[in-house]
């Protein structure tokens, strides 16, 4: 609970000093800012409109896929996890403080580091929430190539993990 | 257990107010910031600074970005206006949600030091790779 309104508290801060930079950046340029508002008026609708979106499906998620789903999924030292642990990851919404926990009770259980890392970058990546976004404002086709190039940097990220993990082991 | 109505409604709404305000202030900030982005700037940089070292630099910017996610979408979008190349495009993205300066000491915390290290390496020659990659064979993304 105290958690929660910390992570509350946190972003707030951050949206606050966000306005607070617009604010500054008004007052650097004035007529700039002001022109570019006006131009890209429309772009920040429709980045306002695919946000609702964007909550919806992230609500639906969280709401249809069981909390210990990916536990369920990732125990095992195979490289075939590497796979799942990726797409898992890109399943996941919320921001990625969210899944540190997943990612805690994962090692406890005996999930290996370079799968965890897999995991965490699919989450990064690509959040099911940011898919309406991404498709809205860059186009499909550029959604597309980053869903592939999420497929293959997953699994290369836990692999390269554990490769450097040869010369530098994890304590 | 099915989730009550109330329940699925209430942290809908609780979500919805929170993003909408850090996506209103990330897109404020970024349509502000894009108001100094220039063509002739962005044609300065493109012609001063060789190509895989723009695709390194995006990694790096990328990287100490903070969050939210959602701030980067504006930005993509003026620099793809201004003729910013995919692979630079993918290298920013990729950069800035892979690796959250603040996330970097929480992994620190809970895996200890080496865990976010060798996770900021393999992040980068992964970011930098797609976005050279990109650039050699999908140009026009």
């Amino acid at each position: 609970m105290a958690e929660e309104k910390k992570k509350k508290a946190g972003e707030l801060r951050i949206g606050f000093i966000l306005l607070l930079l617009s604010c500054v950046l008004f007052l650097i340029a004035p007529d700039k800012v002001t022109a570019s508002l006006s131009v890209n008026f429309a772009l920040a609708l429709k980045i306002l409109a695919l946000s609702v979106v964007a909550v919806i499906i992230s609500v639906a998620v969280n709401f249809l896929v069981p909390p210990d789903f990916a536990e369920k999924h990732l125990s095992g030292g195979k490289t075939k996890h590497l796979v799942y642990a990726t797409i898992l990851g890109l399943l996941t919404p919320g921001p990625v403080y969210a899944i540190y926990p997943i990612v805690f009770a994962l090692k406890k259980k005996g999930v290996e580091n370079g799968i965890l890392v897999s995991y965490i970058t699919g989450q990064t990546i690509m959040g099911p929430a940011r898919v309406p976004l991404e498709i809205g404002v860059m186009g499909l086709r550029f959604f597309l190539y980053r869903l592939l190039l999420s497929l293959l940097m997953g699994p290369l990220a836990g692999l390269l993990y554990m490769l450097i993990s040869r010369k530098f082991p994890d304590p | 257990m099915k989730p009550r109505h109330g329940e699925v409604l209430s942290y809908f709404f609780k979500n919805l107010a929170r993003t909408m305000f850090l996506v209103g202030a990330g897109t404020l900030f970024a349509l502000s910031l894009s108001a100094f982005m220039t063509q002739e700037m962005m044609e300065g940089l493109k012609r001063n600074i060789s190509m895989p070292l723009q695709v390194a630099y995006a990694t790096m910017i990328g990287f100490i970005s903070p969050e939210p996610r959602y701030i980067i979408y504006p930005i993509l979008a003026k620099l793809r206006e201004f003729g910013v190349s995919a692979g630079v495009l993918i290298a920013l993205i990729s950069g800035h949600v892979l690796i959250e300066p603040s996330g970097f000491f929480i992994e620190a915390g809970f895996f200890g030091w080496r865990f976010p290290m060798k996770r900021l390496i393999v992040s980068f020659i992964l970011t930098f790779a797609a976005g050279v990659l990109t650039n050699i064979f999908f140009r026009g993304l």
